[in-house]
């Protein structure tokens, strides 16, 4: 085994590229098949609901995206295969979709290990990693071949600290955040912020995904006698930190960071969420025709139900995917280069998407200031509660 | 001062929560001398049967609570004549395998049903809050802890002056001796399952009411706090579990409060590998009664191990490693890396838990403590990558061998849990230790495998690469196997009364195959770090641990071709069943249990 030599190393695997190869130049003779696009995420694990929210997101804009013709008049699909965020099922399934010539681009993983594990492998096989979610600020410093439209925390967490700070008028704040490498992230881009603006952080308490007793962390949290708290949280947790905080007796506003925007956050939170005042990227009533039409179409497609931000991050990644493979056709590296074309792709959470080709994000989310009210989601109409 | 108080009324109610679930580990312990792996998917299963009858049937609380009593209790005994009695004359491990092949299951169900969102379960009772402390409380908590210490209570008094409660005990003492004087012992079981799964699935609705929230994860968390509450309490001893858990929850709210939240879980863990430490038999052990495990032999399945020729194997061997030059796609190559990285952990695993008997379930620890060592060796100090691997191989021999040191004293099931406990430490630590580790955000731009400056970035070089190495490493176990260490380490595994008595130092031999198999796990992180250039602290984690033991006992214990054999089998079937999307680990659950129950002895038998 020990004397394998390098050469005999390059002919093994120029052999298997040929084969691909060849395989790859008859797949797109015939054009009557649906352009395929290959998803890595969760369908089963700890991060399974994402997986099912991202279907539905997609779902909704793949049937959009057929009434109005498709992709210069070929079908648009996607191959979901289940990674349960696990890096070592994402990089098996990264080599899949490298290797399968009908994949002509990829969206996903969910978790920034999973992703940023497979991202060498899409880098190298020339495979666009469209990771729609991926926050870390590493993660599109994988290679040319990474792009993401997920909300920078740099453009978030400012928009958060200054609803808080300037426009709630909290001047010492408590922040509890996930302790991921988003939440870190977004807490201190948050805390940056907020200090810019004039407040004091009196107390920042990271939590772990499958916490769900807070009571003790809340105990921390008065005695460093905040006049407001931050949550940087998903909706699940979120939820349980608010319904908390009522019972051990903290009355303090509550600001909480947009992923807590979901039909979930308010049923699981009930009367503990009223008041709570969240920034987000669109809220129900927004006249933005892009976001009327995604509201509208949802609760149409899946029985009434509301959106939520994991549904907007997945149906603007697939319609950002028709628009460049409008302009890239199903060649992966002209892809690659439409990403940096496309301009002012409709968007739920940006209003129009144009990516920045200097770091592959986009930049300029949308924001919209809004508080429960009577059990829903409410624009803030200025008012202090 | 308030706030002091405020902790230990927070610390009290959390504890109440954990005793529900650690009340049903304790009874089913007792009897049966089994850690029911499962008790958290019926916890589950019962939150979600709530779920149902409050929110579609809208029954009041009171027969909310016998619905959910009566259909957990059926869904235990189902477990327990279908998934457990055909395993009792099998090794004492088989069970406990198949109750977790039955968590998969119950787990991969109830979302499949209910899909994976989180739902509100909402409380029955009237919302009034009473102040304590700074504080309230509210009914749910009293109902929580009135169940749970009147379940303890009735179970006390059942065990003690019911019939049925003494052929549980008897049966608890002396399996044999208890049929011998006529006990059903079936009966005994069956009334143990039923009745520890209906406070399991109870204590999940109630749960579910309290935060108002159930999902389908929950099931791990209530397995994982209740074992620790219940160890720390006594394994078997059902006042004790209670005790246990209340103990844990003040832990757990004081180290809030000293050190912040993001240390709670490792003071848990901590307390549980102090108590195992100091008192194995937990806190509330009497100093007359019976070691819990009297182990000699009776944990690992004595067997005939299947005699693989030599010329087989060098042609196995052979056949994968002209493999990339066939036409099969990097697909298939990529999956067979993840079985030899995973084969690499096996091979450790079975050398500790096989051959010499300690059965861990926190092996995923060895595998962060080699990747991070190596990310950070040729990160920050430019070292090679392959001394940076060999260097996280090192390290993971050294520091594995140091922290589970303290745990040698301990045989059987207690060794799993001190094992799964520090394996949580380890995953904490590098979530907390952020000046080394960059905690949450992890090690990004790890460079790619390389060998004597030589970039191994396609797919057959990091294929024959990682082949070679776990080839390696599985010749050096089996020239190991043979020598004199291996037949001393099978004496230790298989009677280490004896064992001592002929004058082998068990400590010393136990540290030897922690070195050994700590370097092979090391060796299979660190090549994972440089080839997934992204680790953070979720990258190796219980799972991962579990994944291992099943493969270790799939290929049979202590068997090193077994342990090959078994990583191939295990990344290979999940991805064989990747048509079935979201069924996929269902069905693997279910050819898991299939396995336990008629091939215990690993598919190549126990060497």
């Amino acid at each position: 085994m020990s004397n394998i030599d390098r050469r005999s190393l390059v002919k093994g695997s120029l052999a298997v590229m040929m084969a691909g190869a060849a395989i790859s130049r008859s797949a797109f003779a015939q054009s009557s098949e649906p352009i395929l696009l290959g998803v890595s995420g969760p369908l089963t694990g700890p991060n399974a609901q994402y997986g099912a929210q991202w279907r539905q997101g997609f779902d909704l804009a793949l049937d959009e995206i057929h009434a109005a013709g498709g992709i210069n008049g070929r079908k648009l699909a996607y191959q979901f295969e289940d990674s349960q965020s696990d890096p070592r099922q994402s990089v098996a399934i990264a080599q899949k979709f490298v290797s399968d010539p009908r994949i002509v681009m990829e969206l996903g993983d969910f978790s920034s290990p999973a992703s940023m594990a497979a991202s060498p492998i899409y880098q190298r096989g020339g495979l666009v990693q469209f990771g729609f979610t991926n926050s870390h600020p590493d993660f599109t410093k994988g290679g040319d071949f990474m792009w993401s439209t997920s909300v920078s925390q740099a453009d978030e967490q400012p928009l958060l600290a200054s609803y808080a700070v300037k426009r709630l008028g909290l001047k010492k704040l408590a922040v509890l955040h996930l302790n991921t490498d988003w939440g870190r992230t977004s807490r201190d881009h948050f805390v940056k912020a907020a200090k810019e603006y004039g407040a004091e952080i009196a107390v920042t308490e990271g939590y772990i995904a499958e916490e769900r007793d807070f009571r003790s962390t809340l105990v921390r949290v008065r005695d460093a006698n905040p006049d407001g708290l931050i949550l940087i949280s998903y909706y699940s947790d979120g939820a349980l930190i608010a319904r908390q905080a009522r019972q051990v007796g903290l009355k303090q506003t509550i600001c909480a960071a947009s992923s807590v925007y979901s039909p979930k956050f308010l049923e699981l939170g009930g009367e503990a969420v009223e008041d709570v005042h969240l920034g987000t990227r669109y809220f129900p009533e927004d006249p933005r025709p892009e976001v009327k039409k995604f509201i509208a179409g949802f609760k149409a497609k899946y029985n009434g139900q509301e959106p939520d931000a994991f549904n907007a991050y997945s149906y603007d990644a697939m319609n950002m995917a028709a628009a460049v493979l409008r302009i890239g056709g199903t060649d992966r590296r002209a892809i690659r280069d439409a990403f940096a074309k496309v301009r002012d792709v409709s968007s739920v959470i940006f209003g129009s998407a144009t990516f920045d080709v200097e770091s592959r994000r986009v930049k300029g989310a949308m924001n919209a200031e809004l508080v429960v009210r009577n059990g829903k989601f409410a624009l803030w109409d200025g008012k202090p509660t | 001062m308030a706030s002091w108080l405020d902790y230990t009324i927070n610390g009290l109610i959390v504890g109440n929560v954990y005793a529900l679930v650690a009340v049903g580990l304790a009874l089913i312990f007792g009897v049966s001398r089994l850690i029911n792996f499962a008790q958290g998917s019926i916890y589950l299963v019962g939150a979600y049967i709530g779920w149902v009858a409050v929110v579609q049937l809208h029954t009041p609380l009171p027969l909310t609570i016998i619905v959910v009593a009566v259909a957990a209790a059926i869904v235990g005994l189902i477990i327990e004549r279908f998934g457990l009695r055909p395993l009792q004359n099998s090794v004492r491990i088989a069970p406990l395998l198949a109750t977790i092949g039955i968590s998969f299951v119950l787990d991969q169900l109830v979302m499949l049903t209910f899909s994976p969102n989180p739902r509100a379960l909402p409380s029955q009772l009237p919302d009034v809050r009473f102040q304590v402390g700074n504080g309230t409380i509210g009914p749910l908590d009293l109902l929580i802890a009135g169940v749970g210490i009147t379940s303890a209570l009735l179970l006390f008094v059942f065990l003690r002056y019911t019939k049925l409660g003494w052929a549980v005990r008897a049966t608890a003492q002396d399996r044999d001796a208890a049929m011998q004087m006529g006990v059903d012992v079936n009966r005994v079981n069956q009334a143990v399952f039923g009745i520890a799964a209906a406070l399991g699935g109870v204590s999940g609705m109630l749960v579910g009411m309290y935060y108002n929230q159930i999902d389908t994860a929950m099931s791990l968390q209530a397995t994982l706090k209740g074992v620790v509450a219940e160890v720390v309490g006594g394994a078997g001893n059902v006042p004790g579990a209670v005790v246990g858990s209340l103990l844990l929850g003040l832990v757990e709210s004081y180290g809030v409060a000293v050190f912040g939240t993001s240390y709670r879980n490792l003071f848990a863990f901590l307390l549980l590998v102090v108590v195992l430490v100091l008192r194995p038999n937990g806190l509330f052990a009497s100093a007359r009664q019976a070691p819990p495990e009297p182990l000699t032999g009776t944990f690992i399945a004595p067997s005939r191990p299947v005699r693989i020729p030599r010329w087989a194997s060098v042609l196995a061997v052979g056949g994968f490693a002209i493999l990339p030059l066939l036409p099969v796609s990097f697909y298939v190559l990529q999956t067979l890396i993840n079985a030899w990285l995973l084969g690499m952990l096996a091979l450790s695993l079975t050398l500790v838990a096989g051959t010499v008997g300690q059965v861990s379930l926190g092996h995923a620890a060895l595998l962060a403590i080699g990747a991070y060592t190596a990310a950070l060796l040729s990160l920050t100090f430019s070292v090679p990558v392959g001394l940076a691997i060999i260097g996280g191989g090192l390290m993971s021999a050294a520091l594995g061998t140091l922290l589970i040191s303290p745990s040698f004293r301990l045989r059987g099931h207690y060794v799993s849990i001190a094992t799964l406990a520090i394996g949580e430490i380890v995953s904490l630590v590098i979530l907390n230790w952020e000046s080394v580790t960059r905690g949450p955000i992890g090690i990004s731009g790890i460079p790619p495998l390389s060998l004597f400056g030589y970039d191994l970035i396609s797919p057959s070089s990091v294929y024959w690469f990682s082949l070679a190495v776990m080839v390696v490493l599985a010749l050096l176990q089996g020239r190991l196997l043979t020598s004199h260490l291996g037949r001393s380490f099978r004496a230790i595994r298989d009677d280490d009364i004896a064992a001592r008595a002929y004058g082998l130092s068990l400590n010393r031999y136990k540290s030897l195959a922690f070195i050994f198999g700590g370097f092979a796990a090391g060796v299979s992180g660190g090549i994972a770090a440089h080839l997934y250039s992204y680790i953070n602290h979720e990258t190796f984690n219980t799972q991962q641990s579990i994944l291992a033991l099943t493969v270790v006992i799939l290929g049979g214990l202590g068997n090193v071709v077994g342990a090959v054999l078994g990583s191939v089998a295990l990344v290979g079937l999940p991805e064989v069943f990747r048509i079935a999307a979201e069924y996929r680990i269902l069905i693997y659950g279910i050819v898991l249990l299939l396995l336990v129950r008629f091939r215990p002895q690993g598919l190549l038998g126990t060497i």
